[in-house]
């Protein structure tokens, strides 16, 4: 069932132009990743989504009789901080604003802080405060939750369980929508993944349809040899290379081992793996679309 | 209407309980400027003109009291609320912003009366001033209306949304305002010219309405229809700052 509908959107600041006419279904119960260079405009989209910037031209549509905030939750990047407020507080305050909140253990529970609640906000660390705002932004129960970072701030523990309550919360029904620079994470977890880049949605579609079209499998070693010694090589798609490690995407791994054979006396370390939504992003802006 | 009275009833806790420098600041100083400007800086004033100026005295301290409270609090909350990302929490929230900015207001006229109640409680039992409780009511209640552009004026401040910035413009508009004005000291010892522009002011506007209160004298529709146009001024500039800031994205209102 379709939740959000993005129709034409345009956007530009002056004759600046953000956003080119994007067009966008979101269905329900689905985790949709928004990725893209930093200045790709991700942040305008959601700003637009979410009405704090008006757009140039276009509609964006919720699909719900309620208002929409009621259905919504939203995890900015930067955290909120009330001063001279508590944990407890906060979170009563937020589930005010909702007809149908949750309850207020288990948005105590969500937010790891049982023994903070009776605590200032601004005495928070940055996890803490990172897994307040995730609880926040589910006070009001919300069909479609916005993350925008959501783990940044979080260790690898706290990640590891906000990826686990973010698929729970999936496989309960709701929508996720969300930007990180975490595309590990989003890897493991999003059925859907828009590409923002040059103003446009260049790519959506799945992890294994992207993998599909831009390299199913990544061989990494290490060389001293140049990146040219390698770039003719007939199944390389691409080749990254930092210092002296090579990244080479391909879709014909056992064809590209056997090219790489005269090599080998100078190659070191040599791995194969599958590829990364890492390497196929630096691989789709350096080939095709930029 | 939960959500509203949620919403004030934090505002409450945060802008006047739990910040104690923000309710002296607003209420102490000008019961202390009262007292000074009435007990200890007067000397050789003939009696009946001392009583005057004690009861007019009064009137400029509570409209005082109100810009404190209605410019630099309302300005300064505002500013918190940016920087801390809680405006823009609220609006993503279903709060609207009349729900936002109403509960805030009941803060900070509540503040507003507890200040006037406190200057008038000083005025009489320090100088004696007699002020009956129908006197008192019908001058809180128009200051109440005064701080209301006062609250606007404080908003339009908080756009500024830079720290420095905030409290640059709040000196700049409430001490000169206050001056001339005629709050501090009397408007007639001014330069004409400076006369002329103080009496176009809307808190010299606002207290004499007040002082025709005080003294039961007939009232003028000039006062009145001046905080009009203030507030209708204000209340545009307001409207072109936001839609501005909301164009480039700046906003969160």
């Amino acid at each position: 069932m379709t939740i959000l509908e993005i129709q034409h959107i345009n956007k530009s600041f002056g004759k600046k132009i953000i956003l080119k006419d994007i067009n966008l279904q979101i269905e329900s119960s689905s985790i949709i990743a928004l990725v893209g260079a930093n200045g790709a405009g991700k942040t305008t989209l959601i700003n637009i989504i979410l009405n704090l910037i008006p757009q140039t031209s276009g509609q964006v549509k919720f699909l719900t009789n309620e208002n929409w905030k009621q259905i919504t939750g939203v995890m900015m990047q930067d955290n909120i901080v009330l001063h001279r407020i508590t944990v407890k507080e906060i979170i009563n305050l937020t589930r005010s604003y909702f007809d149908k909140p949750l309850s207020y253990e288990e948005l105590l529970n969500i937010s790891g802080l049982k023994d903070h609640q009776n605590n200032l906000m601004t005495g928070l660390s940055g996890g803490q405060k990172r897994r307040l705002a995730f609880a926040l932004a589910l006070a009001g129960d919300p069909e479609i939750l916005f993350l925008d970072e959501p783990t940044v701030g979080m260790d690898s523990n706290a990640r590891n369980d906000f990826w686990q309550e973010i698929d729970r919360l999936k496989k309960s029904g709701k929508t996720i929508f969300v930007t990180s620079h975490y595309l590990e994470e989003l890897e493991n977890i999003a059925d859907r993944f828009l590409i923002l880049q040059n103003s446009i949605i260049a790519f959506d579609g799945t992890i294994k349809q992207l993998r599909s079209r831009e390299g199913q499998s990544l061989v990494e070693f290490d060389s001293e040899l140049n990146q040219i010694d390698f770039k003719n090589l007939p199944d390389v798609i691409s080749i990254n290379l930092v210092g002296h490690h090579f990244q080479i995407i391909t879709n014909n791994v056992n064809q590209l081992v056997t090219e790489l054979t005269p090599y080998l006396k100078a190659i070191d370390n040599l791995q194969v793996k599958q590829s990364t939504l890492d390497t196929l992003l630096l691989n789709y802006k350096e080939n095709n679309h930029e | 209407m939960n959500k509203f009275i949620f919403q004030t009833k934090i505002n409450f806790k945060r802008i006047v309980f739990r910040n104690k420098a923000f309710f002296f600041f607003d209420m102490l100083l000008p019961i202390v400027f009262y007292i000074l400007y009435t007990k200890i800086l007067v000397s050789n004033v003939p009696a009946s003109y001392l009583k005057a100026w004690n009861e007019d005295y009064l009137v400029s301290m509570m409209i005082y009291a109100c810009m404190l409270g209605g410019i630099i609090t309302t300005a300064n909350t505002l500013l918190e609320d940016e920087m801390s990302n809680f405006k823009l929490f609220v609006t993503l929230s279903p709060l609207s912003n009349f729900q936002y900015y109403g509960s805030m207001a009941i803060v900070l006229i509540t503040l507003n009366l507890v200040s006037s109640i406190a200057l008038t409680a000083v005025a009489m039992i320090v100088n004696h001033v007699n002020i009956s409780i129908g006197l008192l009511f019908e001058l809180i209640s128009i200051n109440l209306l005064g701080t209301i552009l006062l609250i606007l004026i404080g908003v339009l401040i908080s756009f500024a949304k830079k720290p420095n910035t905030v409290n640059l413009l709040t000196n700049l508009i409430v001490f000169p305002l206050a001056i001339l004005s005629g709050l501090w000291w009397p408007i007639n010892i001014m330069p004409t010219w400076l006369q002329n522009i103080g009496k176009v002011m809307p808190t010299y506007q606002l207290s004499v309405i007040d002082k025709n209160i005080l003294h039961q004298t007939t009232q003028h529709i000039g006062p009145f229809i001046n905080l009009l146009i203030w507030s209708l001024i204000i209340f545009l500039i307001l409207f072109i700052v936001n839609k501005i800031q909301k164009e480039k994205g700046l906003v969160t209102q």
